[in-house]
């Protein structure tokens, strides 16, 4: 069974967790989402619950409704969530992490930017 | 419950049940609207058994009590064509064999459609053939769930379902139940003391506690209203001193402490906000140290 942490409420892990899949092309722009039943199904989730995990989506430009036929991935929906991914990184998480690695004294040199190790 | 334009399909108002003397239920007041996953918790003995059985014309009770428009007691019969319950004790008979089980209900039930059985028990790895006394205790309650849930009802009445089920058993049956039961018009009233796994299935939960409706809330309004902060040892002291409901340790082992509404804005700063799980706000509404204190 899906495991819901105590950061957010559920509804909420739901939407980032379907941002991070849009984030990867899942599904693609122009693509209709999984419908609510699915995604109830899928994640053992009140249906009510997904409808405003869904609504969070569309109020942040991600999704549309689509009369009739359900909710689609709206055109620039990655262009849009990867940016405020990069601002929600430099804003929050960079000047924590640039605190640490000062602490720990690490430069940029001692940092391998590449995968391989 | 915020969102009932129409007619509840169950409305109690002052409901009061009572064995003899003892009060199993004192003055429950709410509805239930369409379209809704209710969860119903509380300790052994808190009335939850007792409330659904009034629910389904078992217990009679004072105050008032409508289920789709009807006295459970004294439209009984009227109401148990539209209505599917799964008792704490139910049990199908051991001899039959499922094909037998669907025929029977087709002659005691006007409303069940054995086509619909049949399709819901393709869901499971029962065949028709199978005798009841062959399945697991896993199968046995999905043969249970695919029975009422083919009557055409609007209203489901499940007294702890998955009781002694296995994790892979208890998994089939909340898919079941949101597959095939949960279309935004049928509603069901579940209890269970699997608090955790049933969060994220419901859209709303009551909560009793000795006899007393203590909540009665939707997911949607309660994730507003009580609020949690996780927090460090050293701000204990501050935090206890704004009058949790709850103190209590995040599954990380870190602190945290439970409010009903937001604390004063010096309070929530020692900490931050995070989502206060559903067994911790049982805990802290039905163990709540101070209505002990009061009680002894």
């Amino acid at each position: 069974m899906h495991t819901w942490n105590d950061s957010a409420p559920i509804y909420q892990q739901l939407a980032d967790r379907l941002a991070v899949q849009l984030l990867d092309g899942a599904p693609p722009e122009g693509e209709a989402m999984p419908s609510v039943r699915n995604l109830a199904s899928t994640y053992l989730i009140n249906p009510l619950t997904v409808g405003r995990a869904l609504q969070t989506l569309v109020d942040n430009g991600l999704v549309e409704s689509r009369r009739g036929l359900g909710m689609y991935v709206r055109p620039g929906a990655r262009r849009r969530l990867l940016n405020s991914e990069r601002e929600q990184f430099l804003q929050t998480e960079w000047p924590a992490l640039r605190d640490k690695l000062k602490r720990l004294g690490i430069g940029a040199n001692d940092l391998n930017w590449e995968e391989q190790q | 419950m915020s969102t009932a334009t129409t007619t509840p399909l169950i409305e109690a108002k002052d409901l009061t049940l009572s064995y003899g003397k003892k009060t199993a239920l004192e003055r429950a007041t709410f509805a239930i609207p369409k379209g809704r996953v209710v969860g119903l918790l509380g300790h052994n003995g808190a009335g939850k058994t007792s409330l659904m059985k009034a629910l389904v014309g078992l217990l009679p009770g004072e105050g008032e009590l409508t289920v789709l428009g009807l006295d459970p007691r004294r439209q009984r019969g009227a109401l148990l064509e539209q209505l599917c319950y799964i008792p704490d004790v139910a049990v199908l008979p051991r001899w039959a064999k499922v094909h037998e089980l669907i025929t029977l209900m087709s002659g005691l039930q006007p409303r069940f459609s054995a086509e619909r059985a049949r399709n819901l028990l393709k869901r499971t790895s029962v065949g028709e053939n199978d005798k009841v006394k062959n399945l697991s205790k896993g199968m046995v309650v999905q043969v249970h769930l695919a029975l009422i849930a083919a009557i055409d009802a609007k209203v489901m009445i499940l007294d702890e379902p998955t009781l002694g089920l296995d994790v892979i058993s208890r998994k089939s049956f909340y898919e079941m139940l949101i597959d095939e039961w949960c279309d935004g018009e049928r509603s069901v009233l579940i209890s269970t003391h699997q608090v955790e796994e049933v969060e994220s299935l419901l859209s709303d939960v009551m909560m009793l506690d000795e006899g007393r409706l203590v909540l009665n809330i939707s997911l949607e309004d309660m994730d507003q209203r009580f609020v949690a902060l996780s927090h460090d040892p050293a701000t204990a002291e501050a935090i206890a001193a704004a009058h949790p409901l709850l103190r209590y340790r995040q599954s990380g082992g870190r602190a945290a402490a439970i409010f009903d509404g937001a604390p004063p804005a010096h309070v929530a700063a020692l900490g931050e906000r995070i989502r206060p799980s559903l067994v911790d706000l049982f805990m802290a509404l039905t163990r709540n140290p101070a209505l002990h204190r009061k009680q002894a």
